[in-house]
């Protein structure tokens, strides 16, 4: 079975507020505010892939192969799912950052799962912790034609396809979806993700990594934009933030927590 | 004229519907035209069955036009027959922009008829308004830190809205007539089908999306043994119970439990974050709330630069202490 895990970095989602500063002409946040990491749902994304890697042994070989799009600075985050032991990892050079449009990137993703065939899974987060689009996986599934669940958390292998146990707004749903799927993942207790070995991450850091090229997976890049119709990005702006907070001082616990009711009745809160 | 279509494909209208047809009729005010909506599946059903007893009531609607788009292979949900219904939809209803409630399963149609109408999409919307006649759309980006202001240049343009970013609509939302959209679909489209659903108990019983108070834990509760303190005071204020990443990808609590970017969006009156940080993707998830308690032990936690009253303190210390004063207010209030 081979599991296509699909990554991108974005800019450290712990960085505070009061540190964040945006880069108006590039209509993103600054450029060295703080590091990259592998997208945080792309992190659960991977531990997946490996959780199904382990149970399946001795079932059936499982290969997972590790994919993004951008520059040849995003190879970092193949190089974290390489050092978490994915079998391989592929770099689609592209010549912009992040943003990527979502459509440009799954018809990218197509081109190059097409060029992988056969593929059985295909694991992305359920957005990216940076711009929340939340439509790549399901662009992908729509463009292979493919069975499309998001918002999964568990998956496990049956004889005709998948179940996948997927979050719903009240709760939880099992989802038998065929083979070949697409799931878009989500966080949850079961599969938050592993660290590497320190030995690991050094090999990661020698591999060397294939580039596959715009030109060689679509020919000319205007087909990317087909059955797109693009949203601008006119600006970005950091919203106002002006509180002042009111301490509960006292003495005592009791004393605190009787200001604070006494603070919510008069709020009329209580 | 311009078309504004709200969808609703969940099986019941709730607050999340109402707000998206509020978001409609915002956005009518500055685009121009009119606004319809399509019930789908289980609710155009009923919409159907309860005009064929007593007719449309007479009640003014908040739309235009309305729709139901009813068929037995819709009574479940499956993704790829609501998207395929959509798309026969829109080949009768131009319309120029079409809005989603902000429910998972609208989060999860969305994109993919927008890739089959080719137009733009847009989700977690909480701004929503035209200029030059361009949908100008504004959405939260690097976990709430900014907004991102983005223009949609031309027809159609998709989108989900955020749950408590606009006002809901009060009234029967579909009051006049509504016009029946036959669909022809196919189950051999069907590649992913429902096995089992399950309903996660929230803690005091009442939904964290309509409740009023809620009471919420973090990393610093420990472990789910706290998340019992944190229920009774819940309880006591008549209120639900909510929780961080951090406490869900625990397991202390239930995943349904979740608050933030990636889990459910809340605006209550009230938010009292016990043991909280406060990272941005918790925080944007909670911008909504009228008055933010925090309670933490470490006095420089960011929950403190959005909270609007606080308390330097251990949590095991403090909320029982709490309990007894809302106790104690609840008998003077009772007597």
């Amino acid at each position: 079975m081979r599991i296509v895990v699909c990554v991108t970095q974005i800019l450290d989602p712990e960085i505070p507020p009061s540190e964040f500063r945006l880069d108006a002409e590039r209509r993103a946040a600054a450029e060295g505010i703080g590091q990259l990491v592998v997208s945080i749902f792309d992190e659960n994304a991977l531990e997946v892939a490996l959780q199904l890697r382990e149970r399946m042994a001795g079932r059936e070989a499982v290969e997972i192969v590790a994919l993004t799009v951008g520059p040849p600075s995003a190879a970092d985050a193949l190089r974290r799912a390489l050092s978490l032991r994915a079998d391989r990892a592929i770099l689609i050079s592209s010549a912009e950052g992040p943003p990527l449009d979502g459509i440009v990137v799954a018809n990218l993703l197509k081109a190059a799962v097409e060029r992988l065939h056969p593929v059985d899974l295909i694991l992305c987060g359920r957005e990216t912790g940076d711009w929340h689009g939340g439509v790549v996986g399901s662009f992908l599934a729509e463009a292979l034609g493919w069975a499309c669940v998001n918002f999964v958390s568990r998956i496990e292998v049956t004889d005709d396809g998948f179940l996948m146990r997927r979050q719903s707004d009240e709760g939880w749903e099992i989802v038998r979806a065929t083979r070949p799927a697409v799931a878009t993942i989500t966080n949850d207790d079961t599969n938050v993700p592993r660290l590497p070995k320190v030995r690991d991450t050094m090999m990661a850091a020698r591999a060397s990594i294939p580039v596959w090229t715009i030109p060689e997976l679509v020919g000319e890049e205007a087909r990317l934009w087909e059955t797109s119709g693009r949203l601008q990005v006119r600006e970005l702006i950091i919203p106002s933030l002006s509180k002042a907070i009111e301490w509960i001082e006292g003495e005592t616990v009791q004393e605190k927590a009787a200001r604070l009711v006494q603070a919510l009745r008069e709020r009329r809160i209580l | 004229m311009r078309v504004i279509l709200v969808v609703l494909p969940a099986s019941e209208i709730g607050r999340s519907e109402r707000e998206a047809i509020g978001a409609a009729h915002a956005l009518a005010a500055t685009l121009g035209g009119e606004v319809y909506v399509a019930l789908i599946g289980p609710a155009a059903e009923s919409g159907v069955e309860q005009r064929g007893r007593t007719g449309p009531t007479s009640e003014a609607s908040t739309v235009a036009r309305a729709f139901f788009v009813a068929h037995p292979l819709l009574r479940e949900y499956a993704p790829e027959l609501y998207v395929s219904a959509l798309e026969q939809l829109w080949a009768t209803v131009r319309a120029d922009v079409i809005l989603f409630p902000g429910r998972t399963i609208a989060l999860e149609i969305a994109p993919r008829l927008a890739y089959r109408l080719g137009a733009a999409v847009a989700t977690d919307v909480i701004g929503l308004r035209a200029e030059d006649g361009a949908v100008v759309i504004t959405k939260p980006v690097y976990g709430g830190k900014a907004h991102a202001i983005l223009v949609a240049p031309r027809p159609p343009v998709v989108l989900c809205v955020r749950p408590r970013a606009f006002d809901p609509v009060h009234g029967e939302v579909i009051g006049g007539d509504a016009e029946r959209i036959e669909v022809a679909l196919d189950l051999t489209s069907v590649r992913a089908r429902l096995i089992e659903r399950i309903r996660e108990e929230s803690a005091t019983g009442m939904a964290l999306e309509e409740a009023r108070i809620i009471v919420s834990g973090g990393r610093g509760i420990g472990g789910p043994e706290g998340f019992r303190l944190l229920e009774e005071l819940a309880q006591w204020l008549g209120g639900a119970v909510g929780a961080s990443r951090a406490a869900c990808d625990a397991g202390w609590v239930p995943a349904s439990w979740q608050i933030g970017q990636t889990g459910k969006k809340v605006a209550p009156d009230l938010y009292i974050a016990v043991g909280i940080s406060g990272a941005s993707q918790h925080v944007v998830g909670i911008s909504g709330a009228k008055c933010i308690v925090a309670i933490n032990t470490d006095p420089r936690a960011p929950i403190f630069r959005v909270a609007d009253l606080g308390i330097v303190g251990a949590y095991e210390n403090v909320v029982p202490i709490l309990i007894e004063e809302v106790k104690r207010l609840r008998a003077e209030e009772g007597a």
